[in-house]
């Protein structure tokens, strides 16, 4: 209990109050407290007449509510910027009430508080400051002193200098208002001292201008002051109801706030009353809360219904009015989830289950499904070749569940395969550090192989046989391809024109196309043999060489069907081909007679000639394999492959060589195969050279008759290949160093020549 | 076929046992239209209203014919429409039902929770009839306010800092919606009135003693008189007698 507010109480309703209080409080240990002390102050109080006793009844039986402490007083009222028209700014009241002068100035001296803002006229300028006869208040209180003719002194240090003048005072004059800080009160002999510099006002008033004021910055309580003293009949009420912030619709909420009263949690002297007594389960928010999950939850029931029973539309129509009605019921999001994963639509069921997981961590279903989701959406991932994002799912699906068999299960087989690939890679990058000798070697087969037919087609059984563990190819692709190889052969030739250009271009390389094509190509073809680990065996046998033909060729289909700089970087190494393939071609075996990695080709045809009976057979299985992977790199290479349409020869390539694209994908030496392959129909494409050669875009042209014919078919198997390849592409860059090492020494050559 | 309607609304009954005292009856009521208000959200001067509209009805109409807790309950849904702090029909019913069936689970949205949100429509029509669609009321609220800053102001600030006359007089405002105060009283009598009491109850002088010029209440409002400051205080005092009559059974 408030002891000085009980005893000013007690002080003021005397000695019935105190009785009643005795009695009525009896059961109160504060009151108990404060018991002795009270008495005290009930003997010194003057009698007055009380009323009915009313009164003190009333204070007595709510003395413990009115008296407590949390029964809080105003929070200090913030200092009226006033906001004209949000309440009605009153005149001082005392201004009604006809209080005599002495009165106002004796309190007007009591509540004066130093940091109130005063407005004033200069009556007297004195060497030693100025005098102000004030007029108004502008903060703190709201009196009404204008004719109480108070004077204040504004003392020459406290009005700052304004530079320009010597003398800061000659910058006032009489009769000017000014705006003051007060600074000092004397209170026995009434005495004001005021100042004009900022650092006598608290800080929240800080912006407050001192100094010389015009009329219209006098308050707005001031000038309705002046107009009720003007007029006699003007009564506070009328003042109330005619300003237009009484007719604010929210001037109770505005004031409230000003006046620290809460809304929501209202006072009353009601015992029932006392809202920190209320529930908080009673207010409408929790209530309707609870309501809406009830009925949400009715809804999964019915969606729930409905989905056993298969009506799966109507199932997610429930689940979702259940989440409309409860935004984040976990059960409808759990059951949505359920149905979205049934569904197929993997990632939603996902999303579904995490958010009901957040709503509530120990959901065992939620759980349970978010792990399966998980594992399953890995597996996905996982055809797909997204290895890192599927480890991550398997991952996820682990944290949220040590326990889960599948997920450990699928993860350690992930890793195993990434190790593998990793491994794979390594030896791969061993490989191409021999990368040089290697890219002779594939030029110097590539020669071989247009002359000898037999050994490129054996070849390409040999690839195909490899990677049918893994390829799928369509097998309607492949069924038309013996249609289509005629068509092959028609349209090799075409290529063939094109390719003898890439050919040529292969044997001088000029510098920096050729590394750069080189560098995609590569890419394409390295990611790609990261991706079929399991045909390391066949790498192994002849892989080297043949990936690294197969990459070489690639650059020249790339240069070509890409950009007008490389086209013409084509035009001119084609014409330096002609005339200098030969020797370089010499040169280069003479340099490098022995190159380690090229396997003696001799072998390698016969090997694959034993091959070739099984080439069709095995083609089909890879075929039937690889479709699904085939599809996915498609998409991924569109743009791609778009651009290689541009050449004319381009979406001819994409159409019939769909085959051999998927060859070369399984095994790094399909290239080499397929080249031969092609080789073998070599003579015919000759032949139809001159036909297609109208169709034939203008830069693979007329030239390659003259060409030997070798190239077109690694060309064509290029071009087909490279869409599908192109997808992975992140070659470790010290083997595009290599590579454009290689390019740039074939050069030199080439100029030494 | 109004009061077909408004019997609808008897799975609010019960509570309403057979009381002698309409009196006693009227004051429930209220505080549960002041509970429901605050549990709602309402701010005052809607809850006040509430009370108004429901105190104006039984003025013409008796609780023989019409189920006090249901026009109640329109009376809220009517205030907030009134007062532009609209509140939907489900909260009211939540939340009313919540305060007679104390821990009792939200009502189910069937047919049943339907037919009471008609039978709350339907009543709202009923009381806007009854009332020839007067509904807008002014209230004591703003006089009050403005009141308190206006004494705020001749008063020392720390002295006023001190005393809870704000909240006292305020809480005092809200109280008097119990009874029927707020219908045969000018709103600023009320305000005048509970500041007095506030001022009272602390034992605060106001400047202006007998001796010289007005009284501050006879500024706020000229009419007022002494008699009737004690009359509507003696009154609200009742009114609080009444809390512990009602409370205590």
């Amino acid at each position: 209990m408030d002891r000085d507010l009980l005893r000013q109480s007690v002080a003021c309703h005397g000695h019935p109050l105190f009785s009643l209080l005795k009695s009525e409080q009896c059961e109160n240990p504060d009151f108990q407290c404060v018991l002795g002390d009270l008495s005290k102050t009930v003997h010194y109080r003057k009698e007055k007449k009380s009323g009915n006793g009313v009164v003190e009844q009333f204070i007595a039986r709510k003395a413990d509510l009115l008296f407590a402490p949390s029964w809080k007083p105003d929070g200090s009222l913030i200092n009226e910027d006033e906001m004209a028209e949000t309440y009605a700014v009153m005149p001082p009241l005392e201004q009604f009430m006809e209080v005599a002068s002495c009165d106002r100035r004796d309190i007007f001296f009591r509540d004066l508080e130093r940091g109130d803002v005063v407005i004033g006229r200069i009556n007297s300028i004195r060497e030693f400051g100025f005098f102000l006869t004030l007029i108004c208040l502008k903060t703190g209180l709201i009196r009404d002193i204008e004719d109480l003719e108070i004077t204040a002194l504004c003392p020459l240090r406290d009005v700052p200098s304004l530079g320009t003048h010597e003398d800061p005072l000659s910058y006032y004059h009489i009769g000017d208002l000014i705006q003051a800080g007060v600074k000092d009160i004397d209170r026995y002999h009434a005495k004001l001292t005021v100042s004009l510099q900022s650092s006598s006002l608290p800080p929240d008033l800080s912006h407050l201008k001192l100094g010389v004021i015009s009329v219209d910055d006098m308050p707005a309580h001031y000038r309705l002051s002046v107009d009720v003293s003007s007029s006699t009949t003007e009564t506070y009420e009328n003042v109330l109801q005619n300003t237009t912030g009484f007719a604010n619709p929210s001037v109770v909420e505005f004031l409230l706030g000003k006046l620290g009263l809460s809304e929501t949690e209202p006072p009353s002297l009601m015992r029932g009353l006392q809202s920190k007594n209320f529930l908080e389960d009673d207010y409408w928010k929790s209530i309707r809360k609870k309501q809406s999950a009830s009925w949400a939850l009715k809804c999964v029931k019915i969606g729930v219904d409905h989905f056993k029973s298969g009506r799966h539309v109507e199932a997610m129509n429930e689940y979702n009015k259940a989440l409309e009605i409860d935004t984040c019921n976990v059960e409808a999001l759990v059951a949505r989830g359920a149905l979205y994963a049934t569904k197929g639509s993997l990632s939603k069921a996902i999303e579904d289950f995490e958010l009901a997981l957040e709503n509530c961590s120990t959901h065992r279903n939620a759980k349970k499904y978010l792990c399966q989701t998980l594992v399953e959406r890995g597996r996905q991932l996982e055809d797909e070749e997204k290895l890192v994002t599927a480890e991550g799912l398997y991952r996820k699906a682990l944290a949220l569940d040590e326990t889960f068999q599948e997920a450990e299960e699928a993860l350690r087989k992930l890793q195993k395969h990434i190790q593998e690939a990793a491994k794979e890679k390594e030896k791969h990058k061993t490989v191409k550090t021999s990368a040089k000798t290697i890219f002779y070697s594939i030029q110097k087969k590539r020669k071989r192989s247009s002359s000898s037919t037999s050994s490129s087609t054996s070849s390409s059984a040999d690839s195909s046989s490899s990677s049918h563990k893994k390829g799928k190819k369509r097998k309607r692709k492949h069924s038309d391809s013996s249609v289509r190889d005629k068509k092959h052969i028609c349209k090799a030739d075409s290529l063939e024109g094109r390719s003898v250009d890439g050919k040529e271009e292969l044997y001088p390389l000029p510098t920096n196309t050729s590394a750069s094509f080189m560098n995609r190509e590569i890419t394409d073809e390295i990611k790609w043999q990261e991706k079929s680990v399991l045909q390391m065996d066949v790498f192994k046998g002849k892989g080297y060489s043949r990936s690294m033909s197969s990459s070489s060729v690639e650059i020249v289909e790339d240069g070509r069907g890409r950009s007008d700089d490389s086209i013409d970087s084509f035009h001119s190494s084609k014409v330096y081909a002609f005339t200098s393939k030969g020797k370089t071609r010499y040169s280069l075996d003479g340099k490098y007679p022995d190159y380690k990695y090229n396997p003696p080709n001799p072998l390698h045809d016969k090997r694959r000639e034993k091959d070739k009976e099984e080439l069709s057979i095995i083609s089909k299985h890879h075929s039937q394999d690889l479709s699904t992977n085939y599809d996915l790199s498609r998409n991924f290479d569109k743009s791609r492959s778009r651009k290689y349409s541009s050449s004319s020869v381009g979406s001819e390539y994409s159409h019939t060589s769909d085959r051999y694209g998927n060859k070369q994908r399984d095994s790094y030496s399909q290239d080499n195969n397929s080249s031969k392959s092609y080789t073998g129909k070599h003579n015919l494409e000759d032949k139809d050279n001159s036909n297609q050669g109208n169709k034939r875009n203008s830069v693979s042209g007329a030239k390659l008759h003259n060409e030997e014919s070798m190239l077109p078919v690694d060309r064509k198997k290029n071009s087909t290949s490279v869409p599908e390849t192109s997808s992975k592409r992140s070659l470790p860059s010290n083997l595009l160093d290599i590579f454009s090492q290689i390019a740039q020494f074939e050069k030199e050559k080439c100029i030494k020549k | 076929m109004e009061t077909e309607t408004v019997h609808k609304g008897e799975h609010f009954k019960g509570l309403v046992s057979a009381e002698p005292d309409p009196a006693k009856t009227h004051f429930r009521v209220c505080r549960f239209i002041i509970e429901a208000g605050i549990k709602l959200g309402m701010h005052s001067v809607p809850i006040a209203t509430a009370c108004t509209i429901y105190h104006r009805f039984f003025q013409t109409c008796t609780l023989e014919v019409y189920e006090p807790y249901l026009v109640a309950m329109s009376a809220i849904y009517l205030a907030g429409k009134v007062e532009e702090q609209h509140l939907r029909t489900r909260d009211i019913i939540n939340v009313c039902h919540r305060y007679l069936n104390s821990k009792s689970d939200p009502l189910e949205l069937d047919t049943h929770f339907w037919d009471l949100r008609d039978s709350i429509v339907q009543c709202e029509l009923l009381v806007l009839r009854v009332l020839n669609f007067q509904v807008s009321f002014q209230h004591p609220h703003k006089f009050l306010l403005h009141y308190l800053i206006s004494l705020k102001n001749l008063m020392n600030r720390h002295a006023w800092a001190r005393t809870p006359i704000t909240v006292t007089a305020w809480a005092l405002l809200r109280d008097s919606y119990h009874g029927t105060l707020c219908l045969r009283y000018p709103p600023q009598h009320i305000a005048v009135a509970v500041l007095y009491l506030a001022l009272q109850t602390y034992g605060v002088d106001v400047l202006g003693g007998t001796e010289s010029g007005k009284r501050w209440w006879q500024v706020f409002s000229e009419d007022i008189t002494k008699p009737t400051i004690d009359n509507i205080i003696s009154e609200l005092t009742q009114l609080y007698d009444m809390d512990s009559k009602c409370t205590l059974i």
